[in-house]
């Protein structure tokens, strides 16, 4: 190797190793943030927190593969329009959506998910008039489901 | 049970405008697109994207999902039955696939 082509090598590598640390938290930060973005068409500091959302769901889950939650919420279904779920640090934070109609009767949604790693699941509920509410929890796992 | 078979559980009687639960399984791997840690090969993704809820023939639910719904997938929603008829769940996976499933509701 001669002493041109390490130079440029090794001023690669420097850019590499100093550039790689300063990319990687932004990236992590934002990924549901850009999926949520993505998915509803608005920034996720703008969905509010509401305690009329019930979001069930294990405190510790034995297995990350099975982790097994219910939505419920007294908000009139006539108001309601989609109910989407997302677990936060999953490779792919959206899980599933479904879109509800008054013949649901009431807001009522239960299933089985993954889950990565230790982190929140979001139940976020599309409101009629447009805008979006929300209830967290977070549930700890020991093992993860993911592949 | 072979990709696909489902069941879908109603309760047979109910009473008219009640909210009854509607609750299915469906056997599928649901599995994401990954590398085989052993062989290094692409598997490709085979999951459910949709599955929608009908009664009467009307759509009631429709649900979107990808791999990160578990394995042989458990769902549960809610129905207003104002007259007797028919619950159908119409679902489909990312290889073309597509299954349908019917149970009766009596109301009284």
């Amino acid at each position: 190797m001669d002493r041109r082509k390490f130079l440029t090598l090794s001023a690669v590598a420097v850019m590499g190793l100093t550039l790689a640390p300063a990319f990687k938290p932004a990236f992590g930060a934002t990924k549901l943030e850009e999926e949520i973005q993505k998915r509803l068409g608005v920034q996720l500091s703008q969905v509010k927190e509401v305690a009329e959302i019930k979001l069930t769901a294990p405190t510790i889950a034995e297995s990350g593969a099975n982790v097994p939650i219910t939505v419920e919420s007294t908000i009139p279904i006539e108001q309601v329009e989609r109910l989407y779920i997302f677990v936060d640090k999953n490779p792919i934070p959206w899980v599933a959506d479904v879109s509800l109609t008054p013949m649901n009767g009431q807001v009522f949604f239960s299933t089985r998910i993954k889950m990565g790693e230790t982190s929140n699941v979001r139940a976020i509920l599309k409101l009629k008039d447009g805008s979006y509410v929300m209830a967290t929890k977070e549930v700890k796992v020991t093992a993860g489901g993911c592949g | 049970m072979a990709v696909g078979a489902g069941i879908l559980r109603v309760p047979k009687e109910a009473k008219k405008g009640e909210i009854v639960r509607v609750q299915m399984v469906i056997t599928h791997p649901m599995t994401p697109a990954r590398k085989d840690p052993q062989t290094g090969q692409e598997v490709p993704a085979h999951h459910l994207t949709k599955l929608d809820l009908f009664f009467n023939d009307k759509l009631v639910s429709s649900i979107n999902m990808a791999a990160g719904v578990s394995a042989n997938p458990f769902m549960a929603l809610t129905l207003k039955v104002e007259e007797s008829g028919v619950v159908k769940i119409a679902y489909e996976d990312n290889k073309g696939g597509k299954w349908e499933k019917t149970a009766e509701i009596k109301v009284s």
